[in-house]
């Protein structure tokens, strides 16, 4: 079975993270003996969140143009501060897992062991009570002050126990069960959640901002990502519909389908996914498939883009023989998170270069 | 010369039973040992607890008997073969369980429940197609042990090509998990895997143990077995079942580990047993003890990444059993 291999960024990939190549931010050696001394000493630092303006700037009408779903949270919420503690205790929710939890007392230690829900933990503020992440959770900055417990798929338990969390924010992956299991046996919360499509994004903000007790902020939040990708789709609407081949990995040939947000940021930006047809989140292709769906575009990231280009068979393309390869900073597109809007306007500005002053206009 | 064999066994037990306090004792976090010694009695705080009776002891149980099953049935299959090469995966047993487990997973089982048992029923089907096939090809119903071997390396092939021609376009999170599961680990071990696997190590040894004369016969060759009146195929048949049904409990249990059950039986002998009884109990404890510390490695060497148990065994065992080999030739 030697000859099956998978890199180890690739791991994290293709499912709701897609990510081939992660930043290669230099990171310091960390003592790993000691996460109880070491969170201790983070919750003293107290990492400031740094997001960039356009997509977390506050509005006075964001809060007011919720969707009615985040409304009736509020809604709960607020009749629960007002009712008795018992009250409050039966506000429950499902997670991907079908696991139950119950919205109890505000958690102060959390454990996320998703890049994308890292990141939302960062943006609705609670930043100050992460005591643990995965070794791929690059953004924000301030991520990577919080301690590193390794992967986010099969993780290690005694590293997440060590952390002693109060709730622990999981990625909904079929190889995820034991270990939320067991977290659920020691007394822990788990929250476990498959981002797969924009809605799935919006909804793991509202759930997390509803357990970590800031849903007007979770609010504020999904709102502003949600007004961007509106304002992007504002201005690609009625230009022509390039197609376009998204190059997630090489070997063996991945793309991605309909059942991936970045699909839906390829519509979202004016271009058509030209493996839109199949339903899959991040289906294997031939080669030969792509040249004969010829699409306009190749999407790929800066080493993937350098592998297209090297690679003889891919000048049977036109996009590539034409000049055509799109290169994306796959830290930005690569995950379904607070960064959706920027992803976006990313992806539009080059697939639509002509828009690009329209785009970068502020709303107002 | 009585004196000198209890001297090893004393030896063998008190460095298993020092690998096994280790194996609690340490893990990806530091704990004080008087805080895990508090955590075992109930005491101190919560998540210690957890680790500590909910993580490492399970653990450390399952590993001790991976590595007693492994190890016993490894001795068992090369004193029957007469094959030092001879190894309990070696009728199939490792490419029907990671066929079966694969199943599992391209079904979207996650239940490490589920999985174990489907992997368990693909080794039974693997080990008793070996024997059929075996016992098809061997002339006039004898079935030699080459025919048998034979029959378990083309069963595991065309395993392993079941198993490429799924995960080849298998989603990632199949492919992820399928591959996890081939490079064996103990991590996900529950009170009830361990008593799961306890019982069916206790019966399957224990069979073993009370055909160990039966093994002592085979191991001079089949003429003579058969001069000293044992049916050579029917215990040779039933030493082979016997020892794939515990391989293959140990692999639903954890995954495939490697090496184990080809050397532990090398090291016993190397020690002096020769007789099928006593070095099947010494497989034993040699097999746990060099589990449960390639375990520890594997939690411990690269925290808080865990590192395949598989692959640690080998890179412990190799050079132990190279040692040996110089020190025998």
């Amino acid at each position: 079975m030697a000859s099956i291999s998978l890199r180890k960024e690739s791991v994290f990939l293709g499912i709701g993270a897609l990510d081939t190549e992660p930043p290669s931010t230099p990171r310091k050696t960390q003592d790993h003996f000691s996460f109880f001394d070491r969170t201790t000493t983070v919750r003293r630092i107290r990492g400031v969140p740094q997001f960039n303006k356009t997509i977390l700037e506050f509005s006075v009408f964001s809060v007011a143009r919720c969707r009615a779903l985040q409304s009736f949270i509020g809604l709960t919420l607020l009749l629960a501060a007002c009712s008795p503690v018992r009250e409050r205790a039966r506000t429950a929710l499902t997670d991907d897992f079908g696991d139950t939890i119950v919205v109890g007392q505000t958690p102060r230690r959390v454990v996320s062991l998703n890049p994308a829900t890292t990141e939302i933990v960062f943006a609705i503020g609670a930043g100050d009570r992460l005591v643990g992440r995965t070794h791929w959770d690059l953004y924000p900055a301030a991520a990577s002050k919080v301690p590193d417990l390794g992967s986010g798929i099969r993780p290690n338990v005694e590293a997440v126990l060590g952390a002693r969390p109060d709730i622990v924010l999981l990625y909904a992956s079929i190889d995820n069960r034991p270990a939320a299991a067991r977290l659920r046996a020691a007394g822990i919360k788990t929250l476990s959640l498959k981002i797969d499509h924009i809605a799935d994004f919006h909804r793991a903000v509202r759930l997390v901002g509803l357990l970590l007790g800031d849903s007007a902020k979770a609010a504020t939040v999904s709102d502003s990502v949600q007004r961007t990708l509106d304002r992007v789709r504002s201005v690609t609407a009625g230009l022509p519909t390039p197609t376009v081949f998204w190059h997630i990995w090489d070997a063996p040939l991945i793309t991605i389908g309909a059942g991936s947000y970045m699909s839906e940021l390829i519509t979202i930006a004016g271009g058509r996914n030209v493996y839109g047809d199949m339903t899959a989140v991040s289906p294997t292709v031939a080669i030969e498939d792509v040249i004969r769906r010829n699409p306009r575009y190749l999407i790929a990231g800066p080493e993937g883009a350098a592998k297209i280009k090297a690679d003889p068979h891919w000048s049977a393309t036109s996009a590539v023989r034409e000049g055509r390869v799109l290169v994306v900073d796959t830290a930005l597109v690569g995950r379904p998170a607070v960064r959706l809007g920027e992803a976006a306007l990313e992806m539009a500005t080059l697939l639509h270069p002509e828009t690009a002053a329209q785009l970068s206009q502020k709303v107002h | 010369m009585v004196t000198h064999r209890s001297w090893h066994w004393l030896v063998a037990l008190a460095v298993f039973a020092i690998v096994c306090v280790a194996g609690v004792a340490y893990g990806t976090i530091r704990i004080p040992v008087a805080d895990v010694i508090r955590a075992l009695t109930g005491e101190g705080d919560t998540s210690v607890i957890a680790i500590v009776r909910d993580l490492r002891l399970p653990r450390v149980a399952l590993a001790a008997l991976i590595g007693a099953g492994l190890g016993m049935s490894g001795g068992a299959l090369q004193g029957t073969l007469r094959n030092g090469l001879a190894e309990p995966y070696l009728l199939g047993v490792s490419g029907g369980a990671a066929v079966g487990a694969v199943a599992a997973f391209a079904a979207g089982i996650g239940d490490a429940g589920w999985i174990a048992l489907s992997a368990f029923v693909g080794a039974a089907i693997a080990v008793l197609l070996a024997l059929l096939v075996a016992r098809a090809a061997g002339r006039g119903g004898r079935g030699d042990p080459r025919t048998l071997l034979m029959a378990g390396v083309v069963i595991g092939a065309f395993a392993n090509a079941v198993i490429m021609v799924a995960l080849a376009n298998a989603p990632p999170n199949t492919v992820r998990g399928a591959l996890w599961w081939m490079m064996g680990s103990a991590g996900d071990a529950t009170w009830q895997t361990v008593t799961v696997l306890a019982v069916s190590i206790l019966v399957g040894g224990a069979a073993l143990i009370y055909l160990a004369r039966d093994i002592d016969v085979l191991a001079l060759g089949e003429e003579p077995a058969a001069a000293l009146g044992v049916d050579v195929d029917r215990a040779a048949r039933t030493i082979y079942l016997l020892s794939a049904l515990l391989a293959a409990a140990t692999v639903a249990a954890a995954g495939l580990v490697g090496f184990v059950g080809l050397i532990v039986p090398h090291i016993v002998r190397s020690a002096g047993l020769r007789r099928h009884r006593p070095l099947l109990l010494g497989t034993a404890v040699v097999g746990a003890t060099l589990v449960v510390a390639a375990d520890l490695a594997a939690r411990t060497l690269r925290p808080p990444a865990e590192l395949p148990l598989g692959a640690v065994t080998a890179i412990l065992g190799v050079p132990f059993f190279l040692a040996q080999l110089r020190k025998t030739a």
